[in-house]
């Protein structure tokens, strides 16, 4: 009976707007977020001073009542003066206030704490400057000149001084000392004290024991099955206007269920389990879009992902421009993108976004497929056809041409194309021995150099678009896995890093997407696309090429929309 | 037979350590790359940034000590390196009953897996129970009724050439599927956000689990009951044929009370093996079933945390599945000698 009469139920319709998630977000420690589940989680918790808006695409004011006003120090140091808005305030009602930013950015470089990730990402902050006669505002120094440093500065959470340092403690240090602390150095008294109060709190599992300053609160965490986020009452944001979108909630609750299977989450969704499915996978999309039904409403966006072919630079066989320039040309892209994609994303030249269209380069074309075209240029390149394959003379031998090609094992959208590649190249008679690797032994691999050709998805960052860590000849062999090389591309890139208009700024990135085409480091494949199904009583998702991809604290279920 | 048990259960203890230490020492020898997260390569960082977080996260872990009491040096030759050593902090632990602490989530370890099994036993449990009721009924019965035994034997061999997985998606597009018969709920049991409601045991959550609970049993009881059916059957149908069954068919017993009473129990030697090889299996879960109808149990922990490289959730893990199958293996013992005291264990 219990049974029989519990197997049809359905949600109250007015209730809780319930978001797939595929994985749980593990920690929620807002100093080492690491994925974008964790990210998406915290957003609801915390504010940071700048918070990007989908629509418009921009970063805008959250915590700080304004963009910073920017100013320079010499040649090497830039000054980001904030303040904070004076409504802002924690959950237990004290304002939010410098000291707290300071606080922050102090635990972020405090030893003893989870915060390794956190120090990279915002070590170019180099000292924090209070203004003795406004207790919101401050000045925050940076390392460089660099455009992104705005992103840097404004975009870390802000943690409430009262809960995780009551006592003060890192106030006695500057946040230059704290970053030189020596890693063999042992925390004294006080830090240690600040990271047992921190670790005793258990933030990762229990970020509600820390107040925040956002517009949710989390009202229940099972792991591995739902979070719950509930609107709080009363919040300070509610009146203030000019927000981001984000920080305009009108969901009243937010539930994020696991379901780690597609099929098993469709289902959900076409019955009413559940509301919003983000990053649907393309087949799925592909069904829903050929049988649509009444219940559920498709969206689609562009996404700052796009998938990447790389080669080995330091490969003799590949180390220059002209084989590469040939085997790029072995990617049927068009086809690709119709296959695996259904026709939806976007094919590009260069690894900034076609729609960016103050920065992408729309006079270069994308690669074109063309075998005829890759054979020439690998005769130009000195290759010579033999039974056994193509040859070549080298200062050690006779170089043969035959690719080990890497990617992520059970990623499906690179099984396709690495199938396409080798299926072309072995039509022009290069061997390719495909190679899909475990996750963590392709990282592996990748930083070894052990590969010929690899295969990923770069998750690109729209404010932001900053090449140097993937193509500047001073990365490491772990985000430049190609070992790319070359120094009218490393002038370009330093100049780019420390230009400030952005009109000069936008004509050095042309000029180096021309130049990454000519040397072929990397094939740009085609820019995925981001979709989204939802229930269609669920309004407000204001999808976009933003992660997540939709804005969820926007969404309500309106009982108009669900009669259409 | 006390001392023989004792020294069984003595015996399982050493097993269990030896594997647990292999898999803790095997695991952490080729963490290198444990903790490479992508995160930690920042767009700002410098090499030299890097080297340094990697650093600090192997201190924090506590990766950075030497594995083992004994390692190799420099030049090839082996060294003691005392007591300071990870797997010695590991065994201490262990024998005050910690696994430690979880190194994506870092919580603990027993923390984890308690709250994983609470999701995998039920589920495995209740399948493993139907599924031996399921398959002794068949079996006696088309031990007494053999006219139905080719039907039957070849359904049940159809089921067996079924993957788990194509099994359970099957129920899942069939019964939960608003196209077809919409009959159970196709979210997780997790999907519970009416907090009042999971907050404790109650009706509501019954009401909310137990439907939800339904298909993966399913996929389990028609995954597990081909193999069992069809061997007790064979063994069953070996027994029909003896001497001694004869003899009770002639005192005139119905056929139903010749199976049950006779041969039942000189056939059931074999499927007592299989149905302790359950144990084990009923611990670890079962991965397929539990990713399609999205239960956090064992299965998807300790593939996520191979995955992920959390190796004190693994190890923690595997020491809970090695101790089940070699309480398993004891089990059989055990049932062995109940059924069929001739058997006796070998001193």
């Amino acid at each position: 009976m219990l049974l029989a009469g519990s197997c049809t139920t359905r949600r109250d319709p007015a209730g809780a707007i319930r978001i797939r998630w595929a994985h749980d977000p593990e920690t929620l420690t807002p100093l080492a977020l690491h994925s974008q589940a964790a990210m998406d989680a915290s957003n609801l918790m915390h504010m940071s001073l700048l918070q990007a808006n989908s629509q418009p695409l921009a970063l805008e004011p959250a915590l700080a009542t304004q963009r910073p006003t920017v100013g320079w120090r010499g040649d090497s140091l830039t000054t980001f003066r904030y303040v904070i808005r004076p409504a802002a305030t924690w959950d237990d009602g004290r304002p939010v206030l410098a000291t707290d930013v300071a606080c922050t950015l102090k635990l972020i470089s405090c030893p003893g704490l989870p915060n390794e990730t956190a120090r990279n990402n915002f070590g170019q902050i180099k000292q924090i400057e209070a203004d003795p006669t406004n207790p919101r505002a401050f000045t925050l120094v940076c390392q460089g000149q660099a455009p992104e440093l705005l992103l840097i500065t404004g975009d870390f959470f802000i943690l409430s001084e009262a809960s995780l340092d009551p006592e003060h403690h890192l106030r006695r240090y500057t946040l230059p000392a704290l970053q030189r602390w020596p890693a063999t150095r042992p925390p004294d008294s006080a830090l240690q004290a600040v990271a047992r109060h921190y670790l005793a709190a258990d933030l990762a599992n229990h970020p509600e024991r820390s107040p925040g300053c956002g517009p949710y609160r989390l009202a229940r965490w099972e792991k591995d099955r739902y979070l719950s986020f509930r609107r709080k009452a009363g919040w300070w944001g509610q009146t203030v206007p000019g927000l981001p979108l984000a920080l305009k909630p009108r969901a009243a609750q937010l539930d994020y269920l696991i379901i780690p299977d597609a099929s098993a989450a469709i289902l959900a969704l076409r019955r009413g389990d559940l509301d919003v499915f983000p990053q649907l996978p393309a087949a799925d999309f592909q069904r829903l879009t050929t049988k649509p039904t009444a219940e559920i409403r498709l969206y689609t966006s562009d996404s700052h992902d796009v998938a990447i072919a790389g080669f080995n630079t330091r490969h003799p066989a590949l180390a220059d421009a002209l084989t590469r320039q040939a085997l790029s040309r072995l990617f049927d892209t068009a086809g690709l993108l119709r296959g695996t994609q259904q026709g939806r994303g976007q094919r590009t030249a260069s690894l900034v976004a076609p729609f960016d269209r103050a920065n992408y380069n729309d006079s270069l074309r994308p690669v074109p497929y063309d075998p005829p075209g890759a054979r020439a240029l690998l005769e130009k390149a000195g290759w010579q056809q033999r039974a056994t394959g193509w040859q070549r003379p080298g200062p050690r031998g006779v170089h043969q041409l035959r690719l080990l090609v890497r990617y992520r094992a059970g990623d499906a959208l690179f099984a396709t194309v690495a199938l396409q590649f080798r299926a072309a190249a072995t039509a022009l008679g290069v061997g390719v021995e495909l190679r899909p690797t475990e996750s963590t032994l392709l990282g592996k691999a990748l930083v070894s150099g052990d590969f010929d050709v690899f295969m990923r998805t770069l998750h690109g960052n729209p404010f932001a678009p900053n090449l140097a860590p993937l193509l500047h000849s001073a990365s490491s062999s772990e985000t430049n896995a190609t070992r790319f090389s070359n120094p009218a591309c490393d002038r370009l890139i330093d100049a780019i890093a420390t230009t400030r208009d952005s009109t000069t700024r936008a004509r050095q990135l042309r000029r180096l997407q021309v130049l990454l085409q000519r040397q072929a480091p990397l094939v740009p494949l085609f820019f995925l696309p981001n979709r989204v199904a939802a229930r269609r009583d669920c309004q407000g998702l204001y999808v976009s090429s933003l992660k997540p991809g939709f804005v969820a604290p926007t969404i309500e279920r309106t009982a108009a929309a669900a009669t259409h | 037979m006390g001392r023989l048990l004792l020294r069984h259960l003595g015996q399982t203890l050493l097993g269990t350590w030896l594997l647990a230490s292999a898999v803790f020492l095997l695991s952490r020898a080729g963490s290198e790359q444990a903790l490479l997260s992508p995160d930690l390569a920042a767009p700002s960082a410098s090499v030299a940034d890097m080297r340094a977080a990697r650093a600090a996260t192997r201190h924090r872990l506590g990766l950075d000590q030497p594995l083992f009491y004994i390692g190799r040096t420099a030049t090839g030759g082996w060294q003691w390196r005392g007591r300071r050593n990870q797997y010695h902090h590991w065994l201490r632990a262990l024998g005050r009953g910690s696994l430690g602490t979880s190194f994506r989530t870092g919580e603990p370890v027993t923390q984890r897996l308690a709250r994983a099994l609470a999701f995998t036993l039920p589920v495995t449990a209740t399948a493993a129970v139907l599924v031996a009721l399921a398959a002794l009924t068949l079996a006696v019965w088309l031990a007494a009724a053999p006219r139905w035994q080719l039907p039957v034997r070849t359904a049940l061999l159809a089921l067996q050439s079924l993957p788990l997985f194509i099994i359970a998606l099957a129920l899942l597009l069939l019964l939960a599927n608003p196209d077809v018969l919409d009959w159970f709920p196709a979210d997780s049991v997790a999907s519970t956000p009416d907090a009042a409601a999971a907050a404790a045991f109650s009706a509501a959550s019954l009401r909310h689990l137990l439907p939800r609970l339904v298909l993966p049993v399913a996929a389990l009881v028609l995954a597990a009951l081909p193999e069992l059916t069809v061997q007790l059957d064979a063994a069953l149908a070996h027994e029909l044929r003896q001497p001694y069954i004869l003899t009770a068919k002639a005192k005139g017993l119905p056929a139903l009370a010749v199976v049950r009473r006779h041969a039942l129990r000189n056939a059931l030697l074999p499927t007592l093996a299989q149905l302790a090889e359950l144990l084990p299996a009923m611990v670890a879960g079962a991965v397929v079933v539990e990713v399609i109808f999205a239960l956090p149990g064992m299965g998807c922990l300790l593939a996520e945390a191979a995955a992920t490289r959390d190796y004190p959730v693994l190890v923690g893990g595997v020491l809970l599945v090695g101790l089940a199958r070699l309480a398993s293996l004891l089990l059989a013992d055990l049932s062995y000698s109940w059924a069929d005291p001739r058997i006796r264990w070998q001193a």
